[in-house]
């Protein structure tokens, strides 16, 4: 079997991919699909440890995440949906209505 | 024994609050015909507990002083600690209700047609009944908190009668100088009751402040006064609560030196003079002095102080009165002038004679106030004697009532007060001592003086020919004043007020003066009887029989503890009397020889008469030592403490958050990317730190 270490690995760089796109991309649809990537580098993570330490709360953990991301996707994909009704534009940089 | 004492209290409030709330909207008939129904109820279960009272033996007011309390509701509790709403009815507060309700009855009626066409009808009369409530509160409380309550409604209805003509503002200024001075005094029984409540919270460990507490069968008396007064007391304690509550006795009294908002009272029209400010609410601090008197009987020196201040502020109040012009304010002075007798009998431990001063006081202060309203109404509004003169023709009813009033506050046999102020007088001189004669001394001269002032206004207003020029048609309160008067200076400047002065259009002569309406005169015929035979109730003991007075007996259980009151023999009895009749007619006889003919002003250049005539120039005096630094002060800390200190403070508050969130509100780019910036350098600091330290 493989180390957890490497599972670990591959999720800090799933991560950390995820992290440059919120950051960097300015379509909101490839900054959701950055985020899901971040909460899938979380679920592995927390599978291999569970594996790890032969406790199943890790996987309990990722059946919420799971859930959560579900809800926030739709959540988001309305906004985006009606933002994009309004302004017929979706850069997420054009959206500073908020600003101080 | 019948207690109806709570409807007596009721029924006005009931009046109040209708004509208060929908006065606006009805009838004038149906608002005279509530605010007299709600007086005159209120009378009649007055006297129903009165006849009450006067027929349950006195021994019971003697062993239970609380037999006639009632208690409906307890307002405060705090551990052992209560204060309840209850009403106490023993000869004392009977008499009072009797004489507040009674006057305030007939002084409603007065009303209806003095009142008859001013636009504040119906405000007029919910004030008025909202004025007999609180006295009745103030006299029935059965604790010293209801009685606070009481005191200052009394002086909050003062204070919206006299600025009832609120356009005026010679009225709103007399209005806040009442209220003002009236505060002073609240504040003073207010010290004086935290004291009680202290000193008998250390006596019995949870404190009282009910005069009497009803022992029950058999058990033993305890409240206020029995604790205050039963040894051991500290003396000097109590000396200072009486000191306290007589300072609340000067300002609601009008004596010195908190007297000088009444004569500015009689900016109020002039029933409420008669009521308020001459018959009823004066007199709650004689009445106050009266109930408390188990007190102030532990406390001599206290009731020293009471006869002084009351014989200077009668020799005083008395002077004054002589040369004003203004027929409302020498009965003003005189009101504080008889409330000077009052207390001086009270000085002198003679509680029973102070309270039937103060009721026969009521009835012809009542009728010279409603007498003088009368003229005052048939010349529109006029109040300088100058412009008086030659009425007995036209008003005979109002000229004879007014004489008998006259007749009866000079202390001429047999009017009432005669026998009052006679007994006053022979108690002063009975008690003898330094300061009873001397007390006895000023009660003399103050005779004639009241004489001289009096029958000065007989003279002036009735005798001799007219000298006005026809009635002023002026409505009440109507007009604006257009002069700038300076609101501390209203009354110090202008000696003289005539509503509607210097109008060259009015009625020629006297032609058109009328008697007042029946529904004013009837009212005057009532009191003129009272005056003359209220006295009867009183001292029969010129004649040789100490035993044979009603009123004295009657009240005597409610000033049983008091153990020094000398009372005068038979032969000091007779020379106080003839003494001061004797006075009092020379001080008539000066009047007639002075102004027998018709009064004439003529200017005096002689310095006494100037200084008497400017009363002493008090006003003046209180204008430049009190008000013009307060307003001074006020000036300055408006605009330096508030302006730049206060303000400036705030300023800078403001300033400083302006200045910081501006700076803060930079960082709220807009941009989403910047916030996820924020957050992941956030998480890596905080995973740092876990890192770090671990």
């Amino acid at each position: 079997m493989l180390p957890v270490s490497w599972y670990l690995i591959v999720s800090a760089i799933l991560f950390t991919i995820g992290v440059s796109g919120v950051l960097i991309r300015r379509n909101p649809l490839v900054i959701f699909m950055s985020i899901e990537l971040m909460l899938n580098a979380v679920n592995l993570s927390f599978i291999a440890f569970s594996r790890y330490l032969d406790s199943v709360d890790g996987q309990m953990f990722v059946f919420l995440v799971l859930t959560v991301a579900a809800a926030e996707v739709v959540v988001g994909l309305a906004l985006i949906v009606s933002i994009f009704r309004t302004r017929r534009d979706i850069d997420v940089d054009d959206m500073n209505v908020l600003r101080g | 024994m019948i207690n109806l004492t709570l409807e007596v209290l009721l029924f006005p409030l009931l009046g109040f609050i209708i004509l208060g709330l929908a006065g606006r909207f009805i009838s004038r008939t149906a608002i005279l015909t509530i605010a007299c129904g709600a007086c005159g109820l209120a009378f009649l279960c007055a006297a129903i507990s009165f006849f009450s009272v006067l027929g349950t033996p006195a021994s019971t007011f003697v062993s239970n002083p609380a037999a006639g309390d009632q208690i409906f509701y307890t307002w405060v509790v705090s551990g052992d600690f209560q204060v309840s709403f209850g009403l106490l009815l023993d000869p004392l507060s009977a008499v009072m209700l009797m004489v507040v309700t009674g006057v305030g009855f007939i002084i409603h009626v007065y009303s209806g047609g003095y009142m008859e066409d001013d636009p504040g009808f119906w405000r007029y009369f919910s004030f008025l009944n909202f004025f007999i409530f609180a006295m009745v509160l103030l006299v029935g409380a059965d604790n010293f908190l209801f009685l606070l309550v009481g005191w200052a409604l009394v002086g909050l209805a003062s204070y919206l009668l006299i600025g009832f003509w609120y356009q005026r503002r010679a009225a709103v200024a007399a209005a806040q100088k009442a209220l003002v001075i009236n505060i002073i005094g609240d504040f003073g029984l207010m010290i004086a009751i935290f004291m009680i409540f202290t000193f008998t919270a250390q006596k019995d460990g949870t404190g009282t402040l009910n005069y009497f507490m009803n022992p029950g069968a058999g058990g033993p008396l305890t409240g206020v006064f029995t604790s205050l007064s039963t040894v051991p007391h500290n003396y000097w304690r109590v000396v200072v609560i009486c000191l306290l509550l007589f300072v609340a006795c000067t300002a609601k009294s009008a004596q010195l030196p908190l007297y000088m908002w009444l004569p500015d009272a009689m900016e109020g029209p002039t029933p409420v003079s008669a009521l308020i400010h001459a018959a009823t609410m004066v007199t709650a601090g004689v009445y106050l002095v009266a109930r408390a008197n188990p007190i102030f009987e532990v406390a001599p020196l206290a009731l020293m102080v009471v006869g002084i201040i009351g014989g200077v502020t009668a020799l005083f109040a008395a002077s004054i009165a002589l040369f004003q012009l203004d027929v409302k304010r020498v009965l003003a002075y005189s009101t504080i002038s008889q409330l000077g007798y009052m207390f001086m009998a009270e000085g002198v431990h003679n509680y029973s004679t102070g309270i039937f001063h103060l009721i026969t006081h009521a009835y012809f202060k009542a009728l010279l106030f409603l007498a003088v309203g009368a003229v005052i109404h048939a010349l529109g509004g006029e109040q300088d004697i100058r412009k008086m003169g030659g009425l007995r023709a036209r008003m005979p009813i109002t000229f004879w009532t007014f004489v008998i009033a006259a007749l009866a506050i000079s202390g001429i046999p047999p009017f009432a007060g005669f026998w009052s102020k006679d007994e006053i007088l022979g108690s002063l001189f009975a008690s003898g001592g330094r300061l009873g004669y001397a007390l006895w001394g000023i009660g003399i001269v103050t005779a004639g003086l009241t004489g001289f002032y009096i029958f000065r206004l007989v003279f002036g207003i009735f005798m001799g020919s007219y000298r006005g020029t026809g009635p002023v048609r002026h409505a009440h309160g109507d007009e604006e004043e257009e002069e700038p008067v300076e609101a501390e200076l209203a009354s110090a400047r202008q000696p003289v007020r005539s509503r509607g002065s210097g109008n060259p259009a009015r009625g020629a002569g006297n032609g058109s003066i009328f008697e007042a309406p029946t529904i004013m005169t009837i009212p005057l015929i009532i009191l003129a009887f009272l005056s003359v035979v209220g006295g009867f109730v009183g001292s029969f003991s010129l004649f040789g029989d100490p035993g044979w007075h009603p009123l004295a007996t009657f009240l005597a259980p409610v000033f049983n503890t008091v153990h020094t009151f000398v009372e005068p023999s038979f032969t000091r009895q007779w020379i106080s009397t003839a003494v001061s009749v004797v006075v009092s007619s020379l001080g008539i006889g000066g009047a007639w020889l002075l102004y027998g003919k018709g009064f004439e002003y003529k200017e005096n250049k002689n310095p006494f008469y100037q200084l008497v005539f400017h009363k002493y120039y008090v006003d003046e005096f209180f204008v430049l030592v009190l008000i013009r630094p307060l307003l001074w002060l006020g000036r300055a800390a408006s605009h330096w403490l508030e302006g730049d200190a206060l303000d400036g403070g705030s300023r800078a508050v403001a300033w400083v958050l302006r200045g910081t969130s501006a700076g803060l509100s930079r960082l709220q780019t807009g941009y989403m990317r910047n916030y996820a910036l924020a957050i992941l350098f956030g998480v890596v600091v905080i995973i740092l730190y876990y890192a770090v330290r671990r």
